[in-house]
């Protein structure tokens, strides 16, 4: 990314150049103040850039990370997923519920269930036509529901015993960073391919920017659709067993307003909300960048609780200006 | 070429004045609160006999000693200082810290929301915190955060709520109010004011900690001992929440009008309550209202009749806190929980008491 940020030292004052650094930005600006964030952050506080505290971000980001993955490919195709928060916090309950069962028992339960979860979601946009908006707002109360439903109105906490293969995997950490932090990245090396050098991904792209002509083209949009949101609602699932297992126990009062995060991440990281267009590679700089504004909001200490979310607020609407505006100047050119 | 790096730096500018405006601006906030608190004096005393006897000392938990003066301390709220509770909580720590001279003492909210609560904890650890006072916001979950500090022999002083875990081993010690006690004597009010008989609604408290399920159950345990007469008809969470307790009500209203009592596990849902009572055209007293925690907003309702009793729960936990772990640090021996005494407002001292309510 640094090549990005010295670009107009280098390029030549041709128009091409400039265009080239203007796409560059629009598309990575994400990356562009992520890498700027974290020079200024190590600068000024000695305790931001050490192992421990960039494992913690990573650790912390992954979960919502795996999250935003499901969430960049939904919002490509010009939908959206407002259940993922209850499912993820679902996706946790049900890995603790399942631990009576298995470590494998507890992986699988949420996988299905919120698998399941986006089939649903998925059929109803797809084939029945309905609204993303209310078909995942309404998954976002139903979800929510058979959360406190298994668990007791939320009074209970299932637990993941220490020691099981389930909660080592969410505890463990090689090299300074969690198991998990490893997964997230596999996973998101997988999405990359899928989005970029498959036809499914082709067919996400095509769908996103024009439904109609992508179905006189023959793109399977019905299918296609589906697929993204079982793919979100299986991501959620699976992030929040993970979740659960770093936890060693189904907490259930996770993820309300998760959603807002994980769209906000999808979209600092370059994926227009009107569908079409996006990547992956942004979305994981989005992520961090929300992961390290809170750090260093943190860091800065002394900021009342009201002031930080000022302050968060302030950041990303620079973010967004930013990016919104070298699109802008690119377009015009 | 000149346009982009030039907003970059107008962002960055932006940035910087933003953080430093909010900054100061949050730095006079808390320097009143803190100001306003030295002047009520209503600390909190702990109860004796306080439960076991003290047995945590610095060399059975495995903590390292330091200097309170020189070293960090790390404290992490739970949820935003946007009701009374938190704040007079946050700005105990904060003045108590200022006033003994605490080398750095480090604050993160963890906004209500569970996982940054952990990472901001995960984050105090990481940036040399010698000791950490934690309000959690969830019993269970505290896995990653205990593992981290157990290995670099940081002592753990929660307040308020207790994490799921074993004391003098993950954590110190637990400060907080005896809150089955305060269910129970909540239960003892609403006897009074109903006189032994009639159908009661319950606004639970956030699920998932050990404030709810004790005062629930207080509450239960003392009216089927007490009062067989009076039967619980309703209950639901409304969070802890004003809004919720509103809204929780107004459905109250509509599905068991035969209701003569309410009890509100905190005062905001009480509050709210309130407000949906004289929505509905409601007269004061028509329905009696117990609440607990004490905040200046609910004594004053007690006059006038909108609101019955009120139990406290004191949140001034700077004082208390500091002098635990200093004790601590000091080789003293500590309770496995520190339990503080609160006190009860009712008809016959709202009046005179409102002054030292938070």
């Amino acid at each position: 990314m640094t090549s990005t940020v010295t670009a107009p030292a280098e390029a030549p004052p041709g128009a091409g150049g400039r265009e080239r650094f203007f796409g560059l930005m629009q598309r990575h600006g994400a990356t562009a103040v992520l890498v700027l964030l974290v020079a200024v952050g190590s600068v000024s506080f000695s305790s931001f850039p050490t192992g421990d505290n960039l494992g913690n971000i990573a650790i912390t980001s992954s979960f919502l990370a795996t999250v935003a993955l499901g969430m960049t490919f939904v919002i490509i195709t010009g939908g959206i997923d407002l259940s993922v928060g209850s499912v993820f916090a679902l996706g946790g309950v049900l890995a603790a519920y399942g631990m009576r069962w298995g470590s494998f028992a507890a992986l699988l339960l949420p996988l299905a269930v919120c698998g399941a979860f986006g089939l649903v979601q998925g059929l109803l946009i797809a084939r029945v036509r309905l609204a993303p908006f209310i078909v995942t707002l309404a998954g976002l109360l139903g979800a929510r529901g058979l959360l406190l439903s298994i668990s007791n109105e939320g009074a209970t906490t299932y637990l993941i015993p220490h020691g099981s293969l389930l909660a080592r995997f969410g505890q463990g950490s090689v090299l300074g960073l969690g198991y998990p932090v490893y997964l997230t990245l596999a996973l998101f090396a997988a999405g990359a391919v899928l989005l970029q050098r498959t036809r499914f991904g082709q067919c996400v792209y095509a769908i996103g920017g024009g439904e109609d002509a992508a179905q006189l083209m023959g793109v399977p949009v019905t299918r296609t659709k589906v697929l993204v949101y079982v793919m979100s609602g299986l991501l959620a699932g699976l992030a929040g067993a993970l979740n659960a297992a770093r936890l060693s126990s189904g907490v259930t009062i996770l993820g309300t307003g998760m959603e807002l995060d994980v769209i906000a991440a999808v979209v600092i990281g370059g994926t227009l909300l009107t569908g079409g267009a996006g990547s992956v590679s942004g979305t994981i700089a989005g992520v961090l960048l929300l992961g390290v504004i809170q750090n260093l909001i943190n860091q800065i200490g002394d900021l009342s609780s009201s002031y930080q979310q000022v302050v968060s607020g302030g950041f990303l609407a620079v973010v967004v200006v930013v990016q919104t505006y070298l699109s802008r100047v690119q377009r015009l050119r | 070429m000149t346009v982009p790096s030039r907003s970059g730096v107008r962002a960055a500018a932006l940035v910087a004045v933003l953080t430093v405006a909010a900054a100061g601006c949050a730095k006079s906030e808390n320097d009143k609160q803190a100001g306003a608190q030295d002047t009520q004096g209503q600390q909190q005393v702990v109860q004796t006999p306080s439960g076991n006897t003290p047995s945590c000392t610095i060399s059975k938990f495995g903590a390292t000693k330091f200097d309170l003066k020189s070293g960090t301390v790390g404290f992490s709220q739970s949820e935003k200082e946007a009701n009374p509770f938190r704040i007079a909580e946050t700005a105990s720590i904060k003045s108590e810290a200022k006033k003994l001279g605490i080398g750095h003492l480090k604050a993160t909210n963890g906004q209500s929301q569970f996982n940054k609560q952990i990472s901001d904890v995960q984050q105090l650890i990481a940036q040399g915190a010698q000791a950490l006072i934690i309000a959690p916001l969830n019993s269970d979950g505290w896995e990653p955060v205990l593992q981290q500090a157990s290995a670099k022999h940081i002592p753990i002083i929660t307040v308020d709520r207790q994490i799921n875990a074993t004391a003098c081993k993950d954590y110190v010690t637990f400060i907080g109010s005896n809150f089955y006690e305060q269910g129970k004597r909540a239960a003892d009010q609403m006897v009074k004011a109903l006189g032994g008989k009639g159908k009661v609604a319950v606004l639970l408290g956030a699920s998932g900690n050990n404030v709810t399920t004790d005062r629930t159950n207080g509450f239960k345990d003392e009216l089927k001992q007490k009062a067989p007469g009076i039967q619980i008809t309703f209950q639901q969470t409304a969070d802890f929440t004003r809004e919720k307790g509103q809204q929780v009500t107004e459905q109250l209203i509509q599905s068991n009008p035969d209701v003569n009592g309410l009890y509100a596990e905190n005062d905001e849902m009480g509050l709210g309550a309130v407000t949906a009572l004289k929505g509905a055209g409601k007269k004061a007293g028509e329905i009696k209202i117990v609440t607990v925690d004490g905040t200046r907003n609910a004594v004053s309702q007690i006059p006038s009749g909108w609101i019955s009793a009120v139990v406290e729960s004191n949140p001034r936990f700077g004082p208390l806190a500091f002098q635990t772990l200093s004790k601590f640090l000091n080789g003293e021996a500590i309770p496995d929980k520190v339990i503080i005494t609160d006190r009860e407002y009712d008809s016959s001292n709202a009046k005179q008491s409102v002054s030292s309510a938070f």
